[in-house]
């Protein structure tokens, strides 16, 4: 094995600048597919992270326009959630609902200090909220379970409207006020336009008198495996509810249903589909270079056609130069291969260092893994093969009678 | 009888198909030095083909060294070739990239001999033949009469039965043909059997037997000449 390697590696010095041309071929084409893959993975990271700020568990439900003409009814109603529908959705779907919970809102509320007030209203929710939101918390914590069931008055606020209150001040532990009554700031929550406050589900009812209208309802969902698990549950939803509101189950508009479950599928769908592109793009620059590669072991092959007949008459078997010219071109694309990993991969460390400073969201460390190396490897090698296959052929045709001629 | 031809033919297809050896009948014998000439197109490099084993026959029977050599498989008379055949070229044929010992020790890689113990039996083929100071150098880097030398010890390092050489002196100088011939000879008196093919005159003086070919047929019925080794040759053994 090792004198077969050092047979390689002196046919392939022997020609060195031809070597070179032809592995830089195959050398772009690795590098186009590391560089591609690690960015598309980059966004597949980007996408993934955006959604694991997200409970990707669950659906939020909200009443909309009811637009169909239902039972006598005509189009223009408005559907207002109200608390029943917890318990209703909760039994109507046993299969499906993990677990349930509500929003109140009023988008018209103030915050305000004594000097500065913030916009935006407030929403009461429950723990759960957070995630639903795709909020991250920066400081402090969220509205917590003690904080339900003894509806104190706490608030979360946005990072901006934070700053727009209190400047450079900790914001944590000092009051505000919504409607003359005073709350404590126990969090800072970070979100990219959601700059609503939050409040505890329980105070949130309590101000608004009592009233049992609701914004939205979110459902936790365990069992959403497909995206036709996920449209059916919509549907479900608009059966249960469209019962209780008077509605067509098939009017859209009636409900507004943000199914993260569904999402998360979608996406991962169109991320698997967005790295196959990516494999076919790269395959397909590859696919120049073997054809090179291969181009170029025929035209060896014909150069050595006398030294060839020489081996052959001395004794090669067939078979020993076939072998020989095929593991020349997995030599040649391995090499080459190699060389285009090493460079791809500092490229795409370039791009990494580059989005982290820039702070490009949606490009999380753009970079491939250990198993996409073997992939690739794997790939270098069989590409290889093939492209040694054709002119390994052509070789076996040279007869030993060969040596005989003159050069 | 090392080398035994009996009525055998061989002929090129085509339109008009070309028959080249017609009924040729040939023995050599173990430890003869002998030649064989005949003018361009006679049918020599043919026969030599063929008692190389790098090219098949259409009827007659060839027995190298006991073995019929008669519808073989390319591995089979790859294998003959590497146990029992050692070339000598006239353009030398040695691979240019490797030294003139990776040269002369090639025969043994196919064989799957160990690079140490190959290299080993090749620096003592270089050693024979004078060569051994010039070892790692390439065959750019050698003379013609030290190609030769070279290409003669990658021929013996298989310990073959016959050595077969087809025109060893064309591409060299009077002189350096002068020295290989000895070498040749030097060998024959050790006891090697050697078949040269030439249409040089000279050289064939330089053999125990002449053997004439001429449009496909052996001429002279096997003729001794008279020269400095001719009465050795039956009692070499």
């Amino acid at each position: 094995m090792i004198d077969l390697v050092n047979e390689i590696l002196a046919t392939l010095k022997h020609n060195k600048l031809r070597t070179a041309l032809t592995g830089f071929a195959v050398s772009w084409g690795i590098f186009l597919l590391i560089v591609l893959l690690s960015v598309s993975n980059g966004l597949v990271n980007g996408m993934n992270d955006m959604f694991s700020r997200r409970d990707t568990e669950s659906m939020t439900v909200e009443g909309g326009w009811a637009f169909k003409p239902y039972k006598g009814l005509t189009d223009g109603r408005k559907v207002q959630l109200r608390e029943r529908d917890i318990n209703l959705i909760r039994n109507r779907n046993e299969q499906l609902v993990t677990r349930i919970s509500a929003t109140i809102s009023n988008d018209s509320a103030t915050v305000s200090t004594g000097k500065d007030y913030v916009t935006g209203g407030y929403e009461g929710v429950y723990p759960s909220g957070l995630k639903s939101a795709g909020a991250t918390i920066s400081s402090g914590r969220f509205i917590n379970d003690n904080d339900i069931r003894q509806a104190r008055r706490v608030i979360v606020l946005h990072t901006d409207n934070a700053r727009n209150l209190f400047g450079e001040k900790d914001p944590i532990g000092k009051l505000v006020k919504i409607n003359d009554l005073t709350f404590t700031v126990v969090g800072v929550f970070k979100h990219e336009w959601n700059t609503r406050s939050y409040i505890p589900y329980s105070t949130a009812r309590n101000l608004s008198g009592g009233s049992d209208k609701v914004k939205n309802i979110s459902v936790g969902v365990g069992s959403i495996n497909s995206i036709a698990d996920g449209e059916k549950a919509e549907k479900d939803m608009y059966v249960t509810l469209g019962n209780e509101h008077n509605f067509d189950a098939t009017d859209q508009g009636a409900l507004w249903i943000r199914n993260y479950a569904k999402q998360r599928l979608t996406q991962d769908t169109a991320s698997g589909a967005l790295e196959l592109a990516v494999w076919i793009i790269s395959i397909l620059t590859m696919l120049s270079g073997i054809v090179g590669v291969s181009n170029i072991m025929f035209v060896s092959v014909r150069e050595r056609t006398h030294e060839i007949g020489v081996r052959r008459a001395i004794g090669a078997r067939p078979l020993s130069i076939l072998k020989q010219v095929i593991l020349e071109s997995v030599a040649i694309t391995t090499i080459f291969g190699y060389i285009g990993i090493v460079l791809g991969v500092i490229v795409s460390e370039i791009i990494k260092t580059i989005a982290i400073n820039k702070e490009v969201e949606f490009l999380k460390d753009p970079s491939v893994d250990l198993g996409v190396a073997v992939q690739v490897t794997v790939v270098l090698i069989i590409a290889g093969a093939i492209a040694g296959l054709f002119p390994a052929m052509k070789s076996l045709k040279i007869k030993p009678v060969e040596a005989l001629r003159d050069e | 009888m090392i080398i035994e031809l009996k009525d055998v033919n061989k002929s090129y297809p085509g339109v008009i198909p070309l028959h080249v050896l017609k009924d040729v009948n040939l023995s050599i014998e173990k430890g003869e030095l002998v030649s064989i000439m005949g003018a361009s197109g006679s049918g020599k490099s043919t026969l030599l083909n063929i008692l190389g084993i790098l090219d098949n026959y259409d009827s007659g029977e060839y027995h190298l060294d006991g073995v019929l050599i008669k519808n073989l498989t390319e591995n089979k008379a790859a294998d003959l070739r590497n146990y029992m055949i050692g070339f000598v070229f006239q353009s030398f044929n040695l691979i240019g990239y490797k030294n003139a010992l990776e040269n002369v020790a090639l025969p043994l890689f196919y064989r799957g001999i160990s690079r140490r113990k190959r290299n080993a039996m090749a620096m003592e083929q270089l050693e024979r033949m004078g060569m051994a100071d010039r070892a790692t150098h390439l065959p750019g880097e050698l003379s013609g009469g030290q190609k030769q030398r070279v290409a003669i010890a990658r021929a013996l390092i298989t310990n073959p039965s016959i050595i077969l050489a087809d025109e060893p002196t064309g591409a060299l100088d009077s002189k350096t043909s002068k020295e290989v011939m000895q070498v040749f000879r030097d060998l024959n008196a050790e006891g090697r059997t050697i078949v040269i093919v030439t249409h040089d005159p000279g050289v064939g003086e330089q053999t125990n037997r002449i053997i004439r070919i001429s449009d496909g047929r052996i001429v002279t019925p096997d003729q001794s000449i008279t020269g400095t080794q001719a009465t050795i040759t039956p009692s070499i053994q």
